[in-house]
């Protein structure tokens, strides 16, 4: 249900891990190679520290983020009994499948409910 | 420059010395941690899990209590009475001595089904015989999710007491699993309290395709039957009583037919849903030999006697979908196949069957949302 949502707050904190991977490493270059940089270096190193806390923070998230997807787009099929009208339209409470709904539109036939079915959601 | 002392990358024996400091550090802790690291892993997903589940069982019973509401008298305290039979449990009959296991099953089964109606014709007076067939299902899945939240939270609460690895382990494999079939039933919930036929009904729904225009006549508990001429063979299609949430009992039904005619049937044919193995397609249909019938076993077990006894053949047509697929509200592909599977049968018939041949068609699966 709420599985993809869960991956991706892993997916962000993996990728802020390795964020904080690489400053580190940068860090540890300014550190060895480019000692006027000493004060940048300890600024790197801190933001990669915060990056990493705040991984943990955002995957631990995935704990509280339980919300169920609800929505249904689902349609009933009218068909006629006597000739080939069909018509498609939301479904609607009670309807259910071989139910008479009334007169046909195209031949004043008895029209009945023909098909109950889920079709995907368009995002 | 306190990261600097800690973390020293000179080439002095201090810094070396601090660098051996860590790494001796780092191998004690996965040494002597190791296993408390994973409990604690493992323990985190289990804990996920249960509340994940605690969440859909509450929402269940908050549904359940929904639907029930419309029905009820004013002066029941309807959400203790719900509460309490959501732990209604079964005890399978003992089958150390196998002889006779399925009578006693159906024997059981049947209680459990009546002490669940008289539950509902209870606490719901004013619900038709479909409304308390559907609130009988949503109960039935909320029961389900309860069941199932409360296994995993013991589970869960055990490895914590004994601490035991083995216990997480087992329990966080078998998750994935678990938490696909409470989320089916979840979703199950809301499609039985709006009374939309489900992916199991492609059944009925083959039946009733069949069975359209012809009278119908009560033969067994909720199974109605349909006399139908198909190019000069006699064929009784036999379903659940539609439109509310019944699978009836179509073993008994196809022996009774069976007994009447003096096992003089030509052919059983059988249309069910069955479940999809990974990589398979929603709405694929595929043809055997069987009883293709997915009960816990009496109903099943019915079929294969009185076709054995007669020498009847069994054909089973199947339509493909996973356990969520089979109990939400059914997907256009698995509505289209029902189309696909009349015709087969038709052609199947013509194939297999000589004019003035008797013929069973038995849809099977819950006939929610299809009537007749």
């Amino acid at each position: 249900m709420n599985s993809n949502k869960s991956n991706k707050f892993t997916l962000i904190s993996i990728l802020l891990v390795i964020i904080a991977f690489i400053l580190f490493l940068l860090s540890t270059f300014l550190d060895q190679y480019l000692f006027q940089y000493t004060m940048i270096s300890k600024v790197i190193t801190f933001t990669g520290l915060i990056l990493l806390i705040i991984s943990w923070a955002i995957y631990f998230m995935g704990l509280k983020q339980i919300k169920p997807q609800t929505t249904e787009n689902v349609i009933t099929v009218i068909a006629c009994k006597n000739c080939d009208y069909r018509e498609e339209r939301p479904f609607m409470e009670g309807d259910y499948v071989f139910k008479e709904i009334g007169k046909c539109k195209k031949c004043s036939g008895t029209s009945y409910i023909y098909a109950i079915y889920l079709v995907p959601v368009k995002k | 420059m306190m990261i600097n002392q800690l973390f020293p990358s000179g080439n002095d024996i201090s810094s070396i010395l601090m660098n051996l400091i860590w790494l001796f550090l780092f191998f004690s802790i996965l040494l002597f941690f190791n296993q408390k690291i994973q409990i604690w892993v493992y323990q985190r997903n289990a804990e996920k899990a249960t509340m994940k589940l605690q969440f859909l069982a509450e929402k269940g019973k908050e549904e359940a209590l929904k639907s029930i509401k419309n029905f009820a008298p004013e002066n029941i305290d309807i959400k203790s009475q719900v509460t309490s039979f959501l732990d209604f449990f079964t005890i399978e009959p003992v089958d150390k001595d196998p002889f006779g296991v399925l009578n006693r099953l159906e024997h059981i089964l049947d209680n459990r089904r009546d002490r669940i109606k008289l539950f509902i014709s209870q606490i719901a007076p004013k619900a038709g015989k479909v409304e308390a067939a559907n609130v009988e299902d949503i109960m039935e899945a909320a029961i389900a999710l309860n069941f199932i939240f409360k296994i995993v939270r013991h589970y869960l609460l055990l490895g914590k007491k004994t601490k035991s690895l083995m216990i997480f382990i087992q329990l966080d494999m078998q998750l994935p699993l678990i938490m696909k079939i409470a989320e089916a039933y979840f979703k199950a919930l809301k499609t039985f309290s709006s009374g939309k036929p489900i992916g199991d009904g492609l059944g009925p729904l083959v039946a009733s395709r069949l069975m359209f225009g012809y009278p119908k006549q009560v033969i067994a508990e909720d199974i109605v039957c349909s006399e139908v001429n198909i190019e000069n063979r006699k064929v009784y299609v036999i379903k659940a009583e539609g439109p509310g949430g019944v699978v009836g009992k179509p073993g008994e039904a196809v022996k009774r037919l069976v007994e009447l005619h003096g096992g003089k049937i030509a052919r059983i044919f059988m249309i069910d849903a069955a479940s999809k193995l990974e990589g398979e397609t929603t709405g694929e249909v595929v043809e055997g030999v069987g009883a293709a019938i997915g009960d816990p076993g009496p109903e099943k077990y019915k079929i294969e006697e009185v076709a054995t006894k007669y020498k009847i053949p069994l054909d089973a047509i199947i339509c493909k979908m996973d356990i969520e697929e089979a109990l939400t509200t059914m997907k256009k592909e698995i509505a289209e196949a029902a189309d696909l599977i009349v015709n087969k049968i038709k052609k199947a018939i013509i194939e297999r069957t000589k004019e003035g041949d008797i013929v069973i068609v038995a849809g099977i699966g819950n006939t929610i949302g299809i009537g007749q």
